[in-house]
């Protein structure tokens, strides 16, 4: 898996019918530089372990009504 | 001889308030004075609704029948709607947002006569454990006035600490109950998923939300169970000698403070003398665990706070906009993956609980943060603070099992230590039984903080 690119984020944001996140906030999930978000590629990098795990066909958990 | 009347469980005060030694008017007007003395440092409360709860106080007549809860003044979580008054989940962005309705708890907790007296802070709509909150100030802890409450529902636990309230309500999403409940000498406490409805609350994360409550000790808990849960049992008769209780292996023993571990193995020992069979466990792997968990929370609290965002989004704070933009960039199979880990740890923790009656851990790793601390250091390895503080506690809001944080013990630093008990599926009852006679057995008394 190639590292994430601002301009992934920004394709999603503009073309995905996202809310309109600023540049600086797209750049933060690429690049953390305040240390609000400091893991998103350690995130992505484990989801891609995760989708590497067979969960054969363990479904979604379901959720309970709480009303 | 009685705790300070400020400090004293709800059963004593029941007691009181059915003699006619203490009336309802007096004792909430015991809270209204060192509120009005100590929310200016302990930040716990938003808004208060005090001259509503003094009025109602001198309407109760208080007869032996009635609902222990009778004439209890509460708090909640500023994420509970109670009619008439703002919800503002900590944040700007809903300082107008006046309920029209109670919440369903809110509903129930008055209906058994307890009295509202205001709502709590928290982190910004319950979006961290530190409870940190730039708008409505940081909870200091009632131990050590340098140190956090923690979080998110960091004005509940502050609430209580202090004594301005006898029990608060609050909402547990990662720990967010247990965890500041553990870090402040309090009994905390998240039902099995779903056995207390969660409508009128602000969510953060419908996958993961339970509504827990704080209290002084696991028997004020359960008189509060009984009044927010439908269909509870009568506790079954527990016995110490009787018990089996599993003993994780690994991750929740793993890069913790030694005194903790220390306090852990005394009530352990406790345990075994008193006839009790510990019986160590294989758990999941928690390997993943965080990941799983937030792949869940972020993409669903953008789902609900999406109502908001065009209009109000800069009004959010800095670090919840950066989770909820997080939230945005995370692929509907991610999501779906992480709920089908979220129903394998369900499954696999079914398993273990086969052999045991409950689990018991660490509350937390760590004591109280310092207030201002991004990370803290345990064996070496440093971690957010946040994250160090619900270590012990996340895994068990995706696996839907009750779970409890009591004090067992005081660390050389003065601050409190708190153990974990978790119990089975709907195992509510027997859960809040056992942590009950635990607290009553266990020879440990936990000083008062000093206000």
């Amino acid at each position: 898996m190639k590292r994430l690119q601002q301009q992934t984020l920004l394709g999603i944001r503009d073309q995905f019918g996202s809310y309109a996140w600023d540049d600086a906030e797209i750049s933060e999930l690429v690049d953390p530089q305040l240390g609000i978000i400091t893991s998103f590629q350690e995130l992505l990098d484990e989801l891609e372990l995760l989708r590497k795990i067979d969960l054969g066909s363990i479904p979604p958990a379901a959720d309970i009504s709480v009303k | 001889m009685s705790a300070p009347l400020a400090f004293a469980p709800i059963g004593e005060l029941a007691g009181r308030l059915r003699s006619g030694e203490l009336s309802a008017a007096d004792l909430v007007q015991c809270y209204a004075d060192r509120i009005a003395t100590l929310n200016a440092t302990s930040k716990a409360f938003i808004s208060l609704d005090l001259d509503r709860a003094i009025a109602t106080a001198k309407s109760q007549v208080i007869s032996p029948e009635d609902n222990p809860l009778k004439a209890i003044p509460y708090a909640c979580k500023d994420l509970f709607d109670v009619k008439g008054l703002v919800t503002s989940g900590g944040s700007r962005v809903l300082a107008d947002n006046i309920a029209a309705h109670d919440a369903d708890v809110v509903t129930r907790m008055n209906q058994a006569g307890a009295i509202f007296i205001g709502k709590n802070n928290l982190h910004e709509f319950a979006y961290g454990a530190t409870g940190e909150n730039a708008l409505y100030g940081t909870t200091p802890n009632p131990y050590d006035q340098t140190r956090l409450a923690g979080g998110s529902s960091s004005g509940s636990a502050a609430a209580l600490g202090y004594g301005l309230c006898a029990a608060a309500l609050g909402t547990d999403t990662g720990g967010s109950v247990r965890a500041p409940a553990a870090l402040c000498g309090l009994a905390g406490f998240k039902p099995t998923f779903g056995r207390i409805s969660t409508e009128g609350v602000i969510p953060y994360s419908w996958s993961l939300d339970h509504v827990g409550t704080m209290a002084r000790s696991a028997a004020d808990t359960a008189l509060l169970f009984n009044v927010l849960a439908d269909n509870v049992r009568d506790s079954a008769v527990i016995k110490l000698d009787e018990l089996s209780i599993g003993i994780p292996e690994g991750f929740f023993f793993a890069r913790a403070d030694t005194e903790i571990l220390d306090s852990i193995d005394r009530l352990m020992n406790f345990f075994r003398d008193a006839g009790a069979r510990l019986k160590p466990v294989a758990m999941p792997s928690m390997e993943h665990s965080r990941t799983v968990s937030l792949t869940v929370q972020m993409p669903e609290a953008l789902s609900y706070h999406n109502r908001y965002l065009d209009q109000r989004g800069d009004l959010y704070s800095q670090d919840f906009r950066a989770g909820l933009a997080l939230g945005q960039c995370l692929l509907a199979e991610q999501y779906i993956r992480a709920k089908r880990f979220i129903e394998s740890y369900r499954r696999d923790m079914d398993e273990v609980f086969d052999g045991i009656d409950l689990l018991l851990t660490p509350a937390t790793p760590v004591i109280a943060p310092k207030i201002g601390a991004v990370e803290v250091t345990v064996d070496g390895q440093s971690e957010p603070a946040g994250n160090a503080i619900t270590r012990y506690t996340s895994f068990f809001n995706m696996t839907g099992h009750p779970a409890i944080t009591l004090p067992c013990g005081m660390h050389s630093e003065g601050l409190p230590i708190a153990a974990q008990l978790i119990g089975k599926h709907y195992g509510d009852e027997q859960l809040i039984a056992a942590a009950t006679l635990i607290e009553s057995s266990y020879d440990f008394k936990l000083p008062l903080p000093g206000f």
